[in-house]
């Protein structure tokens, strides 16, 4: 055995006590939720031991997570979509209760199972229909709405007049901004004189916005941080 | 040295960046908070809706993988709208958004003493992303045609008379992807109009803007510092305020490991 | 064989595509109606391309499992999890599976407990950890070399700094700085980025309606 199994081993006997303790004094109680915590503290030490190096225990956890979330998002398809309306509105067709237009949903419901022969040689092709379908209505719903909502609903706010105050000033900016942007993405005319100064206006821009973004990255991640951590310490060993 | 600094293990850093996290929180220290001008707009908006005796869609559209920035944020949300009596119906359109939604709105729908079905409504996760906005905004009820639990929207009292998006006076959408610029905005209020706000993850907060200064956007929620803003505001300090302390320590630990690293490469340069 | 494996797919994509732009523009009743019957159409296809990846993830692992490869043990971990979750669904507390999702709390219910303890708790922290990694490479690579790469780092400092509450701390201009990068130069860099991209958006969606672009439907002649 190797000083890292001894490492791991000793941790998780560590645990084990820790648990234990908390279950003697109270703090954890003895029923599902009490070993919910010990659960989910058990799977975030896990995982956090990758930070220490690549181990067993991080890819075992790992992988039982992508088993449980691929059947949660699958139940949540089944429940709300493919039994609740698929199926409950099919199997009520020519009932009683059965209502005019619903047998347009066959429609959607072969479309859907065709897409299922993507996996077979010999039947490959028909699933072509389905994607043809999804991805040309999708393009077709996308053209009008990304001209009003993303072209002419931006372009509109710069179109104002500017003024002698903090907001004119501000306005003018964005609007140099925004020019020098679209330059710098204007591949077709070669980056010198004016084009080129312009451009590297735009890369200026660019830059500021990037590490905008990347300021709120490192925020987002230790927002989550914060979340496991407050769990460990609250949650789990009830310290804070 | 500075060769020895500059290639210093990684796991000195995580040690650095985990007490920075870890020892505010066990001090419990809470900062003062100044809400900014974008969350300030989103809670005078469920204010005018309050005054109305209106009716909010909620819109969950985060997953397990961003809960503990989300679901302070939804928490603090829905504070505000059960303590002014505020309607809510509450949709999901991300599949781990139900588990989180609906305990939350039981949370605090209980906190508050709200009776399901009259002061909030929850109907779960509907797949398509664009199309299931697309869908409400023409017909509310062929997009959700029953509750969570399979209750048609005609037997709870909240739901029997909405038909349609306009029928909500704002819509909030929480946010973990790009459901606000690319489903809500084009698919939604484009069309319908109706005010929209939105609470997303910091990550995908600086891309917004745009469509707060077009007023596509009534306002805007960003990451836990947004959740902790609208806790200032609502005037209940939880868990976002509580970790506000350990966002600061942990962000001056990282800056100034940058300003480190940089005067240890220049020097290096240097010489 | 050729038409209806490529020709066909290419003619369906034309035509909802001209129907996708035409009901935008006809305010006519039939044309709203045909909309939202095609949004459900649209949620529904959506509802079965999620069977598709399930279908992908789990033949994959089983393939690794089957074939004995290195580390397929874990493959099978990915069996066990989804196993154990698809109990519960499938049980629905006693209601089976043709029948509306049962409520019921974690602490009465194991499809929620499964939830809140395993799958919260794992993909929260899985992506918590990018905090230690983007903190170690902030130290390693963030070099000022450029006057563009200053920017960049000055800009993330101040937001950095600006959007929590230490930095009305260290001056009430921080915040202030913060709010005006936000509101002023990245908002200009971000709408050039968006109308750039929808530009592009527009031009991919024509080539596809009109059959130029045709990836989507895969590789193969048939």
């Amino acid at each position: 055995m190797t000083r890292d199994t001894y490492i791991f081993l000793g941790l998780v006997l560590l645990f084990a006590v820790v648990n234990g303790v908390l279950l003697a004094n109270g703090v954890l109680a003895a029923d599902w939720e009490g070993l919910g915590v010990i659960v989910a503290a058990g799977l975030t030490l896990a995982l956090y031991s990758f930070l220490y190096k690549d181990n067993p225990l991080f890819k075992v956890a790992e992988n039982i997570f992508v088993g449980v979330a691929t059947a949660y998002i699958f139940s949540q398809n089944w429940y709300q979509t493919i039994y609740g309306e698929v199926f409950v509105r099919l199997s009520a067709l020519g009932g009683e209760d059965s209502v005019s237009g619903d047998w347009w949903l066959l429609a959607p419901t072969v479309l859907g199972l065709l897409m299922l022969t993507r996996f077979s040689r010999r039947f490959g092709w028909l699933s072509r229909l389905s994607f043809a379908f999804f991805v040309g209505l999708g393009a077709g719903l996308t053209i009008p709405r990304t001209i009003s909502s993303f072209i002419l609903a931006q372009i509109e706010p710069m179109l104002q007049p500017l003024s002698w105050s903090i907001e004119g000033f501000n306005l003018l900016v964005i609007l140099i901004g925004v020019v020098a942007v679209l330059v710098y993405f204007f591949f077709s005319v070669e980056h010198t004189g004016v084009v080129g100064k312009v451009s590297r206006i735009g890369i200026w821009f660019l830059m500021i916005s990037f590490g905008a973004s990347f300021g709120y990255t490192i925020m987002a991640r230790l927002s989550l941080l914060i979340g496991r951590v407050t769990f460990l310490l609250d949650d789990w060993l009830g310290i804070m | 040295m500075i060769q020895w600094l500059m290639n210093i293990d990684r796991r000195i850093i995580f040690v650095f960046v985990f007490l920075g996290v870890a020892l505010p929180l066990l001090a419990n220290v809470f900062l003062p908070i100044k809400p900014t001008r974008d969350v300030i707009a989103v809670y005078d908006q469920f204010e005018k809706v309050a005054e109305d005796e209106g009716i909010v869609l909620l819109s969950f559209s985060y997953g397990a993988s961003t809960e503990p920035e989300m679901q302070p944020m939804a928490r603090a949300i829905l504070r505000h709208c059960f303590s002014r009596n505020i309607k809510v119906v509450a949709v999901c359109l991300w599949p781990e958004a139900p588990g989180l939604a609906r305990k939350v709105l039981e949370e605090i729908g209980d906190e508050f003493g709200k009776t399901y079905g009259e002061d909030y409504a929850f109907l779960g996760f509907k797949p398509g992303n664009f199309a299931v906005v697309l869908n409400m905004g023409q017909d509310f009820r062929d997009a959700f045609p029953q509750d969570n639990w399979g209750t048609p929207l005609e037997e709870l009292a909240l739901t029997r008379d909405v038909r349609t998006l306009r029928d909500f006076d704002f819509v909030f959408d929480l946010a973990a992807g790009d459901s606000i610029e690319f489903w809500w905005i084009p698919y939604g209020q484009e069309k319908y109009g109706f005010p929209f706000a939105g609470g997303c993850t910091a990550v995908m907060a600086p891309d917004l803007f745009p469509f707060l200064q077009s007023k596509q956007m009534v306002g805007l929620l960003g990451g836990l510092a947004g959740a902790a803003e609208y806790e200032t505001l609502v005037g209940r300090q939880d868990k976002a305020t509580a970790g506000m302390s350990a966002q600061s320590m942990a962000h001056l630990i990282i800056v100034a490991f940058i300003l480190f690293g940089n005067m240890a490469f220049f020097l290096s340069r240097r010489r | 064989m050729i038409f209806l494996s490529r020709t066909l797919p290419v003619i369906v994509a034309l035509c909802f595509g001209v129907l996708g732009i035409g009901i935008y523009y006809v305010p006519h009743a039939a044309a709203q109606n045909l909309e939202r019957e095609l949004a459900l159409w649209l949620r529904v296809v959506f509802a079965f391309s999620y069977l598709l990846g399930l279908y992908s993830l789990l033949n994959l692992h089983w393939q690794r499992i089957r074939q004995r490869v290195e580390g397929w043990g874990y493959s099978a971990m990915v069996y066990v999890g989804f196993g154990l979750m698809m109990l519960f669904v499938i049980h629905n507390d006693g209601q089976g599976p043709f029948a509306p999702q049962a409520e019921g709390t974690a602490a009465e219910n194991g499809y929620q407990w499964l939830f809140e303890y395993v799958q919260v708790a794992c993909s929260s922290t899985m992506f918590s950890i990018l905090a230690f990694f983007i903190a170690s490479a902030a130290y390693r690579t963030f070099r000022a070399r450029t006057p563009e790469a200053a920017l960049l780092l000055v800009a993330a400092i101040v937001v950095m700094l600006g959007r929590v509450p230490i930095g009305a701390y260290i001056s009430e201009y921080v915040p202030a700085a913060a709010e005006w990068l936000l509101n002023v130069p990245n908002l200009a860099a971000k709408r050039g980025i968006l109308l750039g991209v929808s530009l592009g958006a527009i031009a991919t969606s024509l080539r596809i309606i009109f059959g130029i672009e045709r990836s989507y439907l895969g590789g193969g002649d048939e």
